[in-house]
């Protein structure tokens, strides 16, 4: 339960994840607006990674990296 | 839990945004979703056919309120063009942060 602190690690950490284990993992933001951040959180209820985003460049990345894993998420294998 | 379609389901969600900026928060999920709306069998029974294609399910929760919505691999593009759209005008309440050409045109002048 510990918030990584790069975004590159947290990508990188959260797709393995969902790699691994494509079917128990679950992919959850939330979003706070008066405290003005957003929490990513990567699960297979074993382990678990977590971002706090509070700056607007981050929202692009955030776009890009849940567009690609609902890309897997809905596919074929 | 409400299961609506992905069109109905942004409008839905931008109503919660909107109910959540003051002093709440709301959360969003996403999973991967095999068609199944029952559980595994347990050991010895047939076990459930295994799905031709994945889905993706997107699930919203503000205070007790819960929506969702399965979202097909045909519809990924649009759903995610649509969710984007819905990311960039319902989360700016974050931190800007002043880009660095500004400041070097300011010293500038």
């Amino acid at each position: 339960m510990v918030f990584v602190k790069n975004w590159e690690d947290f990508e990188i950490a959260a797709e393995n994840m969902y790699m691994a284990n494509p079917q128990n993992c679950r992919y959850t933001m939330k979003y706070v607006h008066n405290k003005g951040h957003l929490l990513l959180k990567m699960t297979d209820n074993v382990k678990c990674v977590q971002y706090k985003a509070e700056n607007m460049p981050d929202l692009k990345k955030i776009e890009k990296i849940t567009s690609n894993l609902v890309g897997h998420m809905a596919s074929k294998e | 839990m409400v299961l609506l379609d992905n069109a109905n389901f942004i409008l839905r969600l931008e109503k919660i945004a909107n109910e959540a900026k003051k002093n709440a928060s709301f959360t969003m999920t996403f999973k991967r979703y095999d068609g199944h709306d029952r559980p595994v069998p347990r050991e010895g029974k047939k076990p459930l056919a295994k799905p031709e294609t994945y889905m993706c399910l997107m699930r919203a929760q503000f205070k007790s309120k819960k929506i969702s919505t399965v979202v097909r691999q045909e519809d990924v593009p649009t759903m995610m063009a649509m969710y984007s759209q819905f990311m960039k005008s319902k989360m700016d309440g974050l931190k800007r942060v002043k880009k660095v050409k500004s400041k070097a045109k300011a010293t500038k002048g």
